[in-house]
């Protein structure tokens, strides 16, 4: 019976330092739905470009993925910002029908372009930290790679909140959300603000595709589920809701690793889409109010 | 449709019927036959992505519940291989209307993201239910066609495609067809109209999953063999909307000119780039999407009315 119980911590704890990843992601989604009203279906290939590009700088330059992820980032933030100019500009007045479109477009693109240039196959890199356990008690422990990127993820969530909710570039990002047009008569300008909000939004899946490197396979597909899962996070945090999407990537790691232990690993994402239809037919504003950004 | 349109299409459908007695060749056989099928899907597909302005990117599970349920009603349950067909037509129909009253109760990109919710949940179910679709070894189709397979096969899809574009000719004319595309332009003005939206675009979504389905059918029974990743994946539902998209939604030829133009540059591709091919499809929408947002045929039937008006 104990033991039974020592496994749901468990299970518990590795969804919470699991789920602050997803909150990262779903975070960089918020961001760019809540500012831009674009469902953005590349969201999971701009993360598996972040892994690439940590991997790269690993296998060649030996350079730690620990500080390889901030690299991933700045090149997310300036392919988002170049990529908002270049393409999702042009659409800003188009139907989300044609957003969606674009960026289901853009995602195959990079897809297929990193497997023309790489290959299919997997990799997954290794370095003496990755075998480390924190022992916490006889029955739970907790892997040092997943606490590092749980730390990293805490400081710069938090700092991102901090940045949309105080700053003047966040009370900007927040007036185009509410209302696009009067933000602009406020002398805003939103075509600038929205390229860097879909910068700092890859930026976001940078850092959690180079902290994911060292805990995850590599492959050109790496991202497609957690493109899914982002829709899940920020539908179940409310759309655009930034601290939503924090809360509610952490409620989908812990689901995701209590059905792991339950059922098996292979059900997970079965039963995230599951509580992702149950929340839009029950409560299509999210579990966390209707608050946007 | 005019009267003579209406003549000159049936003469098209009827000519595409007579190629078996020309082509005998199984690989262009089938090489046509995924032409066509593929065709059919984006007419059917149309219906709801076109003609009612709502982005169905999970049409795989309509396509993989034809599919599956051909194979398991006749397999598992021992019925007569066509009952099975219908039977798996039927439960497309039952999941377009579950999965309809979820997602038409919203807008936006809300319906497109549980359409892929959907499809995704039946794909990986199908993975990991092992003993009763064979997961990721797969299974078995029955042989709907035991003498001439291809010749039949290919028969069966054109008058797939026929059936879509006949149902879509009769529908876009219809008053339902009206309430279709006055819920695309406006929902509320729409609703304000009297036009009840939410079982207007369920029905519609209906007809189209009972279309979508017979091709899966005729896929698995062509293919043989099912795994599904194949039959399911997000792959399925992205080609059949990217056909629609590239020849035209919402107009009723352009998923025909969408199928000739996809499947053939897939197919040269294939042997060009191998594991990459769908790079293409990446390619193609963002082209559609920033040049040609009315399709192929939308663009230039535009063009044609405005030099007819200038004339």
């Amino acid at each position: 019976m104990e033991v039974k119980l020592w496994q749901a911590v468990q299970a518990i704890l590795n969804g919470i330092l699991t789920g602050a990843l997803y909150s990262l992601i779903g975070m960089g989604m918020a961001l760019i739905f809540g500012v831009m009203r674009i469902v953005n279906f590349a969201h999971g290939a701009f993360m598996m470009l972040g892994m690439y590009a940590t991997w790269m700088l690993f296998e060649r330059l030996h350079v730690n993925p620990y500080f390889g992820f901030l690299a991933a980032a700045a090149m997310l933030f300036v392919l988002g910002y170049a990529t908002y100019q270049g393409l999702l500009r042009r659409i800003a007045d188009r139907s989300d029908f044609m957003q969606i479109l674009l960026t289901l477009g853009i995602s195959l693109i990079l897809t297929n372009g990193v497997q023309l240039i790489f290959g299919a196959d997997y990799h997954q890199i290794n370095f003496g930290l990755l075998d480390i356990n924190v022992r916490l008690n006889s029955h739970v422990s907790l892997n040092l790679p997943w606490l590092l990127a749980f730390g990293i993820t805490l400081v710069l969530g938090v700092g991102m909140f901090l940045v949309v909710m105080k700053s003047r570039l966040g009370r900007a990002l927040r007036a185009i959300a509410q209302n696009r047009y009067a933000a602009s008569l406020m002398g805003i300008d939103v075509m600038r603000i929205q390229a860097l909000s879909f910068g700092m939004g890859l930026a976001a899946v940078g850092v959690a595709g180079g902290l994911l490197l060292p805990v995850f396979y590599l492959y050109p597909g790496a991202g497609d589920q957690f493109t899914l899962k982002a829709f899940v996070i920020v539908v179940l945090g409310g759309m655009g809701s930034i601290g939503g999407a924090a809360i509610a990537g952490v409620v989908l790691g812990i689901i995701e690793n209590l059905t792991s232990l339950y059922w098996g690993n292979e059900w997970a994402l079965v039963v995230d889409f599951i509580v992702f239809l149950l929340v839009l037919s029950l409560r299509p504003s999210g579990l966390f109010g209707s608050q946007r950004v | 449709m005019t009267r003579k349109r209406a003549l000159i299409a049936a003469a098209c459908f009827v000519l595409c019927l007579l190629v078996p007695l020309v082509v005998d060749q199984d690989y262009q056989l089938n090489v046509l036959f995924r032409i066509t099928l593929f065709a059919g899907l984006g007419l059917a597909w149309n219906l709801v992505g076109g003609y009612a302005g709502q982005l169905s990117l999970g049409h795989a599970a309509f396509f993989g519940i034809g599919a599956y349920g051909l194979v398991l009603f006749n397999e598992k349950l021992g019925l007569p291989i066509w009952l099975a067909f219908v039977l798996g037509v039927v439960a497309a129909v039952g999941a377009a209307l579950l999965i309809g009253r979820v997602a038409f109760r919203l807008r936006g990109p809300y319906f497109a993201l549980s359409t892929i919710a959907f499809a995704e949940v039946l794909r990986i179910s199908a993975k990991n239910l092992t003993s009763i679709t064979g997961g990721d070894v797969g299974v078995q189709a029955p042989a709907l066609f035991d003498t001439h397979p291809s010749q039949w096969f290919y028969v069966s899809a054109v008058l797939l495609t026929a059936l879509a574009f006949t149902v879509t000719a009769l529908i876009v004319r219809s008053r339902f067809g009206y309430w279709l595309q006055a819920i695309r332009e406006d929902e509320d003005t729409a609703m304000a109209c009297g036009i009840d939206a939410a079982s207007t675009k369920l029905r519609v979504l209906a007809i189209s999953a009972a279309l979508t389905a017979i091709g899966g059918g005729l896929y698995a029974s062509q293919f043989f063999f099912i795994v599904p990743d194949q039959v399911v994946g997000l792959e399925i539902s992205n080609e059949i909307a990217i056909i629609a998209m590239l020849g035209g939604a919402g107009t009723l030829t352009g998923p025909l000119v969408g199928a000739v133009l996809l499947e053939t540059a897939t197919e040269l591709f294939k042997s060009w780039f191998q594991e990459a091919h769908l790079l293409i499809y990446g390619v193609l929408i963002v082209l559609v999407v920033l040049f040609l947002p009315e399709g192929i045929v939308g663009t230039v039937a535009r063009v044609w009315r405005r030099r007819k008006a200038g004339s």
